[in-house]
């Protein structure tokens, strides 16, 4: 290939006397002693000889600077790309994701601490389900999951306002742990079940409002905003990763093009067919571009797949549950407190229509409405809510089924919530509706970890697209430039 | 050559263009020049458009408190403008869905229909359904007093049913046009109790004359009072939301509704904790 040809000086052609330039060349043929762009530019200072580009190994220089240029720029917006990529995947899959879901973990344990106390208050002393240590110990287990999650919900406060609520989240559960204290002791005597003394239910009166109107709101607005700014950042390295991938097709085809072009160029010159240095880099930066798009293509898919069917499903249902859970201490509430009967029977028809909504203005025609979205779902979905959310991003049967059993034992719980509020027994409440309301918990436990594998797999798929890629880059890179050079120099040493 | 430089600028263009894509979103009321702000014309206050065509009350008060809020975390320009117009019940989601206005504070209950066509921040406040009684009467203190009572019946409004139907409580209905018709009512003593949000039942007992009225705190549903914002614009939406939590935690809120509501009897002790959100996605 590099066999001695005439120099280009000597390659007076007939048919190209005057060395036509290739169809970019710049306006002033190389060969020519005088440009005949001088007369229409007779006041602009000369520029330096290499500049002005008029012999052939200043355009091949030109070019080949041109070509590296466009090389490393290549290199600057892949290795961008695939950076916020990976710290996309990162962000929701390693540090904030999970952690804002841990965070959702707070609203469940304070719930769950205040409906134990109000068991507690029910049973006295008497012994059913447990009895009193095992509502003791369920307590004692929530303070601590509580204590846990308020530190997770410190360690993402992001701004002042967080912070202040994280700390007034820290004020107040000291408060109810109070009160709570207060109504546990006043209660720890003999007396029929479900008939606490006035004093401890009206401590725990108080200890529940703090609960309800202050902790728990404050707790998942904290929730809320924590997941706020995981879709900030999912948002922002989603579209940098597409936007990248958008940089990587457009200069890879100026860079394939300059390459094309060098080569051609180089042809033309010095009358060989291929140069095979820069072949092998074209070639070479070809599969480079191909594979980074594909490999942007799929972080970004497993990136969306992660928050859209794994994250965002995970965070509802999750307090799709601790809502659940507060319904469920809304039950003991009603038993325990009768002249607040009414507020907790409200507020427990509020968080039952926020699971599932179905249109009725008091538990009776819920009830009916809700048998009827059991019955109906998977065939239709008419429903809205939680569940309704979820089985409008149900796409496929796993989730569906699923979804469909939560819903079922959700009914099934509802429907010993009625004769519950027929009855208005304590044992029903500790037994029947106890043990309904822990199997529909265990579905919806199971329809989350449907989600979390989900997710897993979409984090797990993304880091290993992006894998090795930090070394393959710029090797693959460093390789191009020299194949560039390798190709070009000994064309340019020709001139000597 | 000519050719190259295209190509390398058509580069640039595209480069250029990507990369704004990914930070502004021209759907946000974020950063906006100009707001328009819908709220009630009609509600005594709630919202109320003067003579003068200025509009007052507790929701107008919010809005322009979110609005500073805004202003200040640089999520609004310092000169802004802002425009109030009056969105009635009936036209609210048309005006969020048309764009025609940017957000609505306008005693707008959120419910999981009107969440299928429109976003909500908040509840800025949990309003309840409540009883009006005259001053001197005692024999009402819950909704179960009201059991034989007349009770005003708006056309239009559900609230007579949520006390007769949804909780079988025998009442006998008079029907009104409004509720301002329902307030003379009862002054009058034609009918011995209204029914509806706490807040406009207070809003009406706070005027001059119906000093004779008071709010008997009975409490029956909750009612999530939220500022209305366009289903896409989720942006706008966690904006506001984080200003709600800080206009609670400096006391802004509070203030505001025993600005507007103290001295109705109506109890605005509970309402000094930021509401638990609805989210906005």
């Amino acid at each position: 290939m590099t066999m001695p040809l005439p120099s280009p000086a000597q390659t007076a052609q007939p048919n190209a006397p005057a060395a036509p330039a290739p169809p970019a060349a710049p306006p002033a043929p190389a060969t020519s002693a005088t440009p005949p762009a001088r007369g229409l530019l007779p006041r602009l200072p000369r520029l330096p000889r290499r500049l002005r580009l008029r012999t052939v190994p200043a355009r091949i220089r030109a070019w080949t600077a041109l070509t590296v240029v466009a090389v490393l720029a290549l290199f600057g917006v892949t290795w961008t790309a695939i950076d916020d990529a990976t710290e996309g995947l990162r962000v929701i899959g390693r540090t904030d994701g999970p952690q804002v879901v841990a965070t959702g973990d707070l609203y469940y344990a304070l719930s769950n601490m205040d409906t134990q106390v109000a068991n507690i208050l029910l049973l006295g002393r008497n012994q059913i389900g447990g009895g009193r240590e095992e509502a003791l110990r369920r307590y004692e287990e929530s303070r601590n999951e509580a204590g846990r999650a308020l530190l997770q919900a410190a360690d993402l406060a992001d701004d002042a306002a967080e912070r202040r609520t994280v700390r007034e989240l820290l004020n107040g559960l000291s408060e109810y742990e109070r009160l709570a204290a207060e109504a546990m002791l006043l209660s720890n005597r003999e007396y029929v079940l479900g008939d606490a003394p006035d004093s401890a239910v009206v401590r725990y009166r108080a200890a529940t409002k703090l609960m309800r109107l202050s902790l728990l709101p404050k707790a998942y607005n904290l929730t809320l905003e924590s997941g706020s700014n995981v879709r900030r950042t999912y948002e922002e390295q989603h579209s940098a990763v597409r936007n990248g991938r958008l940089a990587v097709v457009v200069l890879g085809v100026v860079t394939l093009g300059l390459l094309v072009g060098l080569q051609v160029y180089l042809a033309h010159r010095f009358r060989r067919i291929l140069n095979p240095a820069l072949l092998a880099a074209t070639v070479a930066l070809t599969v480079l571009v191909g594979l980074a798009m594909g490999l942007l293509e799929r972080a970004a898919e497993d990136m969306r797949v992660a928050k859209e069917k794994g994250f965002n499903s995970m965070l509802a249902l999750s307090r799709a549950r601790a809502i659940s859970n507060s319904m469920h201490g809304d039950q003991s509430r009603y038993l325990l407190d009768r002249q607040e009967a009414d507020t907790y029977a409200q507020v427990y028809l509020d968080k039952a229509q926020s699971v599932l909504y179905t249109p009725a203005g008091n538990l009776n025609t819920y009830y009916q409405g809700l048998s009827k979205a059991a019955r109906e779902y998977p065939g239709k979905a008419d429903f809205l809510g939680f569940f309704g959310a979820e089985a409008k991003i149900a796409d496929d049967k796993d989730v569906r089924d699923a979804l469909a059993e939560t819903i079922k034992r959700y009914d099934g719980f509802q429907q010993q919530d009625r004769q519950l509020r027929a009855s208005g027994r304590v044992e029903h409440l500790m037994n029947d509706v106890a043990e309904r309301f822990r199997e529909y918990d265990d579905a919806l436990v199971q329809l989350t970890r449907i989600h979390r594998r989900t997710f897993d797999a979409a984090i797990a798929d993304g880091y290993a697209a992006v894998n090795g890629w930090n070394y393959a880059l710029p090797g693959t890179i460093a390789a191009v430039v020299a194949l560039i050079f390798v190709g070009v120099r000994p064309r340019l040493v020709e001139y000597r | 050559m000519r050719a190259r430089i295209a190509l390398a600028g058509l580069a640039v263009l595209a480069l250029t263009a990507a990369g704004c894509g990914a930070g502004g979103d021209e759907s946000s009321i974020v950063g906006k020049e100009s707001l328009v702000i819908g709220v009630k014309p009609d509600q005594p206050g709630l919202g109320l458009k003067k003579r003068d065509g200025v509009y007052e009350g507790f929701d107008v008060d919010v809005a322009k408190a979110i609005v500073g809020h805004l202003k200040g975390a640089g999520l609004l320009p310092e000169d802004v403008t802002v425009r109030f117009m009056d969105a009635p019940s009936s036209d609210r989601e048309k005006l969020l869905q048309s764009r025609k206005v940017d957000f609505i504070v306008a005693s707008y209950s959120i419910t999981p229909e009107r969440k299928t066509k429109v976003a909500f921040a908040g509840p800025y406040y949990v309003a309840h359904q409540d009883i009006l009684v005259r001053q001197n009467q005692t024999g009402i203190r819950n909704v179960r007093d009201l059991a034989g009572r007349r009770l005003c019946a708006v056309d239009g409004s559900n609230s007579d049913d949520r006390v007769q139907k949804e909780r079988g409580i025998p009442i006998t209905p008079v029907q009104s046009a409004s509720y301002s018709e329902c307030i003379e009512k009862l002054k009058n003593n034609e009918v011995d109790a209204v029914s509806t949000d706490d807040l406009i039942l207070a809003g009406f007992a706070a005027q001059p004359d119906n000093r004779n009225l008071r709010v008997v705190n009975a409490r029956f549903t909750d009612e999530r009072y939220g500022v209305g914002i366009h289903k896409t614009d989720i942006e706008g939406c966690e904006a506001i939301n984080k200003a709600i939590t800080t206009l609670y935690q400096n006391g802004t809120i509070p203030k505001l509704l025993n600005k507007w509501f103290g001295g109705t009897g109506l109890n605005l002790q509970d309402a000094t904790s930021v509401p638990q959100f609805e989210g906005c996605d």
